[in-house]
């Protein structure tokens, strides 16, 4: 008896119920129901910082920007001693003759 | 995430998936998980309506449980045909109640299993087999399904029945053994020549 009832075990396991369609959409509707969601993909707006820093090519370039601003005020309104004596020397009277960038004027009186 | 690409993913990791909102998981466990427990849940009750409420509801317990799925303690598909078993167990007391309360109302005392022999000669192989496995007590006729129709291993069965394997291999051998004796003495109605 026990071969014929492995034989019938073996029929029954190919007799196995099958989900039928609406079994399969009622499941699908549970867990689309019950998905946490929380955990869902959510797309943040970008808000006036992210804007800004895409405008500027990225977060880090904008921190670039931003911070050479700020050193230039400070050193603007500080004026540190060392910055001062470039700043004199630069308004010096005795610069005012300087030419920074010569013409051509004394190549052409020597010929 | 791509559907080819999960068909290779373990259910654990699917379950994750799941949790963190991905829909292609949920369909793709659907597909594995779906048609096992309910042929196991149609096995135990040997009613497809019942059945496919079961399957439906261990399934929802599954969605459920995705966020707090501790991965590591238990596989997707035992924990799954642990909840089946339950909630089969229950329908199944529930059904003997209403058995015996309506037995109460008529005179002549009826047994599941010598009624369903009785009417063998009409019924076929399977309805004699889902018979004589809703004799069998609960544990028994569970270890059995999972054994020999479901094809498990008997760690996995003592898992999902969360007893030790050495009660697993008793519970088999005993149901299989009633399981003959009640199906020995209608081998022709099975389908089988006494003369074998």
């Amino acid at each position: 008896m026990m071969d014929d009832l492995d034989d019938l075990f073996a029929s029954a396991k190919r007799d196995a119920m099958q989900p039928s369609a609406a079994l399969m959409a009622r499941v699908l509707a549970d867990a689309t129901r019950e998905q946490p969601k929380a955990a869902l993909r959510v797309v943040p707006k970008p808000g006036f910082w992210a804007g800004l820093a895409t405008l500027f090519g990225g977060g880090g370039v904008l921190a670039g920007v931003g911070s050479a601003a700020v050193a230039g005020l400070v050193l603007g309104f500080v004026q540190p001693v060392g910055f001062g004596s470039v700043t004199d020397l630069l308004a010096a009277d005795t610069l005012g003759g300087v030419e920074f960038m010569p013409g051509i004027d004394a190549l052409l009186a020597e010929e | 995430m791509p559907r080819d690409s999960l068909a290779e993913v373990p259910d654990e990791a699917l379950l994750v998936l799941y949790a963190n909102g991905d829909p292609e998981a949920a369909r793709l466990l659907t597909t594995r998980l779906l048609p096992r427990v309910l042929g196991y849940a149609g096995r135990l009750l040997a009613d497809r309506t019942e059945a496919e409420d079961v399957a439906q509801e261990a399934m929802l317990r599954l969605w459920r449980q995705a966020s707090e799925w501790r991965q590591g303690e238990a596989k997707v598909s035992t924990w799954v045909y642990r909840v089946v078993s339950n909630l089969c167990t229950d329908r199944l007391r529930a059904r003997q109640r209403r058995r015996s309360d309506a037995l109460d109302d008529v005179p002549e005392p009826a047994d599941g299993a010598a009624s369903a022999v009785a009417g063998m000669i009409e019924a076929d192989r399977m309805a004699a087999l889902d018979a004589a496995l809703a004799s069998l007590p609960d544990r028994q006729r569970e270890a059995v399904v999972l054994r020999h129709i479901e094809g498990m291993s008997n760690p996995e069965i003592a898992e999902i029945l969360q007893i030790g394997v050495e009660a697993v291999e008793s519970l088999t051998a005993r149901g299989k053994r009633a399981l003959a004796a009640i199906l020995s003495g209608q081998r022709a109605a099975l389908g089988y020549e006494e003369a074998e």
